[in-house]
């Protein structure tokens, strides 16, 4: 039989936690004890085997960039915030007119890169979010009848909702959004494995633009307004696909607005 | 976050992604529920990091690891209140042997097989401790951080765990 104090002090011992009194006690048994020895050695051979058996994992690409693009997106905002105000307390201390107009020139045309920067960083950490399990959709629902109607009361806007099943883009379902400053709403579209999530809001009156393409982290998000309503599209999905996705959405809006 | 804090999280969090994603994948036993928990888990590592100084008693390591041991936790909570627990087994049995040719797997040894399948089958509290120790090499100290129970809870669950494995190493040999 082996000695249960020395037993119980082992694994603490082979762990490297044992105190050097202790430690030195233990090793003045081992020397003298064949049971306990045997104890160790059967130890150690479990220690070889799990070692050998059993695989350490290596976290996947996708998933690295995933968490680095949540964390780059949760740091962009605060970032650009504080750039603005830096040039907004600038401004007033150009004397001559000129300058001023000059320096406020260039403070807007920072703030507006600086907003779209962070209105796009903003789109991205709300996909990745929807990712997670639980997150994708409010209202569940393939029926654009159920979806369209779901908004109702909680946005000041009624979204255009279609469903493009049979041209393999089946939607999936809604919910609400915080982005840029305001609660909006999202679509949920699906390709195959992938997800597509569309986010609009109503437009400043402005003209109609794009679409215009960024990729980000392994993301594409297009971007193109309309005259009622500002569009993002973003996916995993290939960019000639998604590309695709966002020409049916824009044929769909102009047939809709042709019927009004 | 500020900017300093990203350059600080990615310095102090992300070099341990790869021990998170490996505890992550024996607590779920399963590579699809370990990658949602490690990102739900890092998103909310994200959000409290400020809270985290870097002075505290406890290492980066053993803070993230904390996060993702309690995310792992509350999903396997989830996926049992909407029973689906058996069949969430099923596929995280099948999940450690899967993409095997046949002839490797009658090649294997059975004391192989029966280490690894010991270790799945080891109550989660039992199967962390053995992880977090023998293919991470936690102290005894940031183990008990990790699991949120004393050192000495650690230590009686180690004894416990590897008393376990040890029998199953002794049947698969025997056999």
């Amino acid at each position: 039989m082996t000695h249960p104090v020395f037993e119980s002090e082992l694994d603490a011992y082979l762990d490297g936690e044992l105190a050097d009194d202790d430690s030195r006690e233990l090793e003045a048994h081992l020397a003298q004890c064949p049971q306990c020895v045997r104890f160790r050695d059967e130890q150690l051979e479990l220690r070889a085997a799990i070692g050998a058996q059993i695989p350490v994992f290596q976290a996947p690409d996708a998933l690295r960039k995933r968490v680095l693009m949540a964390a780059e997106s949760s740091a962009a905002r605060p970032r650009a915030a504080r750039r603005l105000s830096v040039r907004r307390w600038r401004a007033p201390l150009a004397l001559a007119a000129s300058l001023t107009f000059v320096a406020v020139g260039t403070w807007r045309l920072a703030g507006e890169g600086a907003a779209r920067e962070t209105l796009t960083s903003e789109v991205l950490g709300s996909h990745v979010r929807s990712l997670m399990p639980g997150h994708l959709t409010d209202v569940l629902s393939t029926d654009q009848h159920t979806v369209k109607p779901w908004f109702n009361g909680k946005l000041d806007y009624s979204p255009p909702v279609y469903d493009f099943g049979g041209r393999g883009y089946p939607l999936l379902g809604g919910r609400l959004d915080y982005v840029g400053g305001r609660t909006v709403a999202a679509l949920v579209y699906g390709r195959r494995q992938h997800l597509i999530n569309v986010f609009l809001w109503p437009a400043a009156h402005g003209p109609s633009g794009g679409p215009s393409t960024s990729t980000s982290q392994g993301y594409h998000l297009l971007h193109w307004t309309t005259g009622d309503y500002v569009y993002w599209a973003v996916s995993d999905l290939g960019l000639p696909e998604l590309e695709d996705f966002a020409s049916l959405l824009r044929k769909a809006d102009t047939a809709a607005n042709a019927l009004n | 976050m500020e900017s300093r804090e990203l350059e600080r999280f990615e310095a102090v969090v992300l070099p341990h992604l790869d021990a998170a994603y490996t505890l992550a994948r024996y607590l779920t036993r399963n590579a699809h529920d370990a990658e949602d928990v490690v990102q739900d888990a890092c998103l909310r590592a994200i959000r409290h990091f400020e809270s985290f100084n870097g002075e505290e008693e406890t290492s980066a390591r053993a803070w993230l690891l904390a996060i993702v041991r309690n995310t792992a936790y509350s999903a396997r909570r989830r996926h049992r209140a909407e029973d689906v627990a058996t069949e969430f087994d099923e596929k995280s049995h099948s999940d450690t042997v899967a993409d095997e040719h046949p002839e490797a797997a009658l090649l294997r040894s059975a004391a192989k097989e029966s280490l690894a399948l010991a270790l799945d089958g080891l109550a989660p509290e039992y199967r962390e401790v053995i992880v977090l120790r023998e293919l991470q090499g936690l102290s005894y100290k940031e183990m008990s951080d990790v699991a949120g129970v004393p050192v000495g809870t650690v230590m009686s669950r180690l004894s416990r765990a590897r008393t376990r494995l040890r029998q199953a190493l002794r049947d698969g040999e025997g056999r």
